[in-house]
């Protein structure tokens, strides 16, 4: 906090942080809030709050640092605190419980590795974002951390308060987890007959 | 652009370690630096067809994900609703 707040800025320099640095992520901010609550109320709600509260504590920003982590950090926690006790969706799996489960990579290699890039760059964008939908928030929470908004471990690490290893583990898993169901639609449109057949 | 052969003799079909192979080049894909990172990715396509498919894999999904993931339309009027809360709060 004291190193934070080593400052307070003017009306003027808020606006021109708010409408400069904050604005421009609105769509970003949207996209990963409605893939949290699959609710479009429930998403504008969780990104006005999180706008709110970033200008709310709009002092400890530091102007020109990286603004859109900032934001995915306050809209993550709200989402905690707010929005995930009284989700729609029925409770989802406790990551670390999955993260158990799967305790062998080679075992999930095994389970892809029949999985072509081909067959999934043919696929529609509705089977994939069916396929993201489907994994448990944790894991759904790093992929479009990671893969729709391109943040690098580091940054997660800081927006999900964890280390840096555990991103990684994490991530890993829930790619081969998304490659898993992928793998089921590959197989009901036909792709992979040719191995089959062997 | 990108070299997407099947299969090449120059490969081994067996790769010596999936998993740690593996997690190499998913680390290089996600842009993480990895020391000597380029030589040892050129090697593995040259060399392993494992690493090679794997490869163009999360290529694709990655890429996929990218491109059919992030465009969940911005409700109309919410930037306005937002503008409108901040002036009010002020
Ligand atoms: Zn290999």
């Amino acid at each position: 906090m004291s190193e934070v707040q080593r400052r307070k800025y003017s009306q003027e320099e808020r606006s021109t942080i708010f409408d400069g640095e904050f604005m421009p992520h609105i769509d970003s901010m949207y996209n990963f809030a409605f893939r949290l609550t699959f609710d479009e109320d429930d998403a504008k709600d969780l990104v006005q709050d999180t706008y709110m509260k970033a200008f709310r504590f709009i002092n400890s920003f530091e102007q020109g640092t990286n603004a859109k982590a900032w934001l995915f950090r306050i809209l993550k926690n709200s989402f905690i605190n707010d929005y995930r006790k009284k989700s729609k969706k029925p409770a989802t799996v406790d990551y670390q419980e999955v993260e158990t489960f799967y305790n062998s990579d080679d075992v999930d290699y095994q389970s892809t590795s029949d999985l072509r890039a081909e067959s999934v760059r043919d696929m529609l964008g509705d089977e994939i974002s069916n396929a993201l939908n489907g994994l448990a928030v944790d894991f759904r929470t790093v992929i479009i951390l990671a893969d729709l908004e391109g943040f690098t471990y580091e940054e997660m690490a800081k927006i999900l308060d964890i280390p840096i290893g555990t991103v990684r583990s994490r991530l890993h898993r829930a790619r081969n987890l998304l490659k898993d169901t992928l793998k089921g639609y590959a197989q009901s449109m036909g792709y992979g007959r040719d191995e089959e057949e062997d | 652009m990108e070299n997407n052969d099947a299969s090449s003799p120059e490969r081994k079909l067996q790769c010596s370690d999936v998993s740690k192979c593996f997690q190499l080049l998913e680390r290089i894909l996600d842009g993480e630096h990895v020391e000597g990172g380029n030589e040892m990715l050129q090697e593995k396509l040259d060399k392993c067809q494992p690493c090679f498919a794997h490869f163009h894999l999360e290529q694709a999904i990655r890429e996929v994900l990218k491109t059919k993931c992030t465009k969940q339309p911005l409700p109309d009027k919410l930037a306005e609703s937002i503008r409108q809360m901040i002036q009010d709060a002020r």
